[in-house]
């Protein structure tokens, strides 16, 4: 192509097509290409824009409007339950059979009372012990596939991570309940509970119960997460660049010292990520928790006992307080729903300081750090 | 604060004028073959190019002289390739002890994703040669050997990916030399850079010899020229013909070797 300027005088143009629109107008001055080209790509730029532009939109508005949503809705119970739902404990619906009674303009039923203290420790119990047993299982599976194995097997585990990814976890649930659970209450929380009565393992001691429970779906929760942590990790692996690890290599560094060196700090921040990602699963998870948890709405007495979390009590309780007829339980569950909203958010603001506490003068190549 | 280079002491040793040595060396991949039949030794104190065209095995060769080969996989080696006449093969040779010997720089910087000062330190911490309390010195000397210091002075503990492509390459220099080596491979070491990043590259490893031997590759006819002491030529996995520099570029003895200094894109062809 000649890059000599050579606007066509006008009577030179192509016939132009008729004009649909004012980008047409703007082609047929400035450039030189022929009229219909210019138009379809002045078309597509607007596309692509509005287009992007909404799809950008979508996922925020979607935010709003399900805070929102929950927010009227909790409004009511928020008002009558007051600060007691955050520091106390049971979900008594009150004198279903009486007369409503109105409480600084809330209908409900006489001695109704609702505390979510329980609900909200076993979630964030439940989740830690999650992701305390879940990282370095994840992480080093990663660190395994992509240092260690041979490149077909690790394509055989990797494969085997997604598909544990893909599981639904009503099927982690009832694998919880019906199998894991059982096996771990008669072959590992026995051995647990006679570790040395020290800290950290006293907190071992106890009933060990019958495979439902706080650890159980703490561990069951370990198992849905592994795959999320190890798959991402692994990919951050995958794309440390070998010129790097070469130069660490060459200064007569070990293995060790090589991952220590360029590994480890070229992914840690992404992995931060991916732990975050793996936490967010473990607090909202739902209907595996509902099974395995033993779901009362209690604290959990030991870390074998019977517990809920918020996640699994909405679904375990939405039934049950279609009854009240005042709707205040309704109204509880979606301030519960926002509780679990706000630790989640809380959570993520956590992370991202983490994140940017770590990267702090920790000189991360530009684009390495999420 | 002291900001001069140290003194590096000469160590030419009567017993090995060469501080390596390469005797009857095959290298390849496989059932490939890269290099033939290479004897060759490497004077100390004296910077050595290896020039060739592309695919003539130079690099292949510059990595077996650190053994940086060995992972890769179905690499073999024939014959002997020796650091002051002790086979760098051998049994009692730990790998880790030979690449801290011989050290290595690549084609394009490679800082570690850590602080400029963690860097410089970063294979002297793995070797264990200096205390913890001394690391800051060592880096301050080590960048003013390099020429670094003033431009990084006040940024020890920044991100060393916001320097420039020539600086982050001294700061990769500096890095191979805090481990004190004898011999430094350069991997085509200045071809991602600019014009001057090159030149202060070119000094640098000119003021580091004799108290180190250099072995460079590069594509770079000229800067073989302005920079070695000696060169060897290879081409199609062969050592086609070594001498001091310049007499190999003033009187090449090969016709492949005269072919391949006047530009020729294929130095086997005469045209």
């Amino acid at each position: 192509m000649s890059e000599e300027p050579a606007v066509p005088p006008e009577g030179d143009r192509l016939p132009a097509e008729p004009d649909h629109s004012a980008g047409s107008q703007m082609a047929n001055t400035m450039t030189r290409e022929p009229s219909w080209r210019p138009r379809r790509r002045v078309v597509a730029e607007r596309v692509l824009g509005v287009g992007s532009g909404v799809a950008a939109l979508v996922p925020l508005a979607g935010l709003v409007a399900a805070v929102a949503v929950l927010l009227v809705e909790a409004l009511p119970a928020i008002r009558y339950n007051g600060w007691h739902f955050i520091t106390g404990s049971g979900f008594n619906p009150g004198n279903l059979y009486g007369k409503p009674v109105h409480t600084g303009g809330v209908l409900h039923f006489a001695g109704a009372s609702y505390g979510a203290f329980p609900l909200i420790i076993g979630t964030i119990e439940s989740a830690a012990i999650a992701v305390v047993v879940a990282c370095p299982i994840a992480i080093g599976a990663a660190v395994l596939i992509v240092e260690k194995l041979p490149g077909r097997i690790a394509n055989v585990v990797g494969f085997c991570l997604e598909v544990l990814a893909g599981i639904p976890s009503v099927v982690f649930g009832l694998w919880g309940v019906l199998t894991f659970g059982p096996w771990l209450s008669h072959n590992i929380y026995p051995a647990l509970a006679h570790l040395p009565n020290f800290p950290p393992f006293s907190i071992f001691r106890g009933n060990t119960g019958y495979g439902q429970g706080l650890l159980s779906a703490g561990l069951v929760l370990a198992v849905m997460i592994i795959p999320i942590v190890a798959a991402t990790t692994r990919d951050l692996l995958r794309q440390v660049p070998a010129a790097t690890k070469e130069g660490a290599e060459a200064l007569g560094m070990t293995d060790a010292e090589v991952f220590q060196t360029v590994q480890l700090r070229w992914v840690r921040t992404g992995v931060i990520g991916a732990i975050v990602l793996g936490l967010g699963r473990a607090l909202g998870e739902t209907i595996a928790v509902a099974l395995v948890s033993g779901s009362i709405l209690q604290t959990s007495s030991n870390i074998y006992g019977n517990m809920t979390t918020i996640a699994a009590t909405i679904v375990s309780q939405l039934d049950a307080a279609n009854t009240d007829t005042t709707g205040l339980e309704v109204k509880t569950l979606a301030e519960a729903a926002l509780v679990l909203f706000l630790i989640t958010v809380l959570v993520n603001i956590g992370a991202r300081l983490l994140v940017r506490r770590s990267a702090r003068g920790a000189a991360l190549p530009v684009g390495a750090g999420f | 604060m002291t900001t001069a280079a140290p003194a590096r002491s000469t160590q030419v040793d009567a017993r090995h004028p060469h501080v390596m040595d390469a005797e009857s060396v095959s290298l390849g991949f496989g059932s490939a073959t890269i290099m033939q039949d290479i004897t060759v030794g490497f004077p100390t104190g004296t910077i050595t190019a290896l020039v060739g065209p592309s695919g003539s095995g130079k690099t292949t060769f510059l990595r077996s002289l650190n053994r940086m080969n060995d992972k890769v996989r179905n690499f073999w080696k024939r014959g002997s390739i020796s650091l002051y006449g002790e086979e760098i093969d051998g049994d009692s040779v730990d790998p880790l002890v030979l690449r801290r010997r011989v050290g290595m720089v690549f084609q394009r910087p490679n800082p570690f994703p850590m602080s400029i000062q963690d860097n410089i330190v970063a294979g002297v911490k793995a070797h264990k040669m200096a205390k913890r309390s001394d690391l800051r010195d060592i880096a301050e000397t080590q960048l003013a050997e390099v020429g670094l210091w003033s431009a990084v002075a006040d940024r020890m503990n920044d991100s060393p990916f916001r320097l420039s492509g020539g600086q982050q390459q001294l700061l990769c220099l500096a890095r191979a030399l805090a481990v004190k080596p004898e011999v430094l491979l350069l991997d085509e070491p200045t071809s991602s850079l600019d014009p001057r990043s090159t030149e202060a590259v070119e000094e640098l490893v000119r003021r580091l010899t004799p108290g180190l031997t250099v072995i460079i590759v590069t594509h770079n006819l000229e800067q073989a020229r302005r920079l070695s002491d000696n060169t060897i030529f290879f081409y199609q996995g062969r050592l086609v013909e070594t001498g001091p520099t310049v007499e190999l570029f003033e009187r090449p003895k090969r016709p492949e070797t005269a072919r391949y200094l006047g530009g020729a894109v294929d130095p086997g062809v005469d045209r």
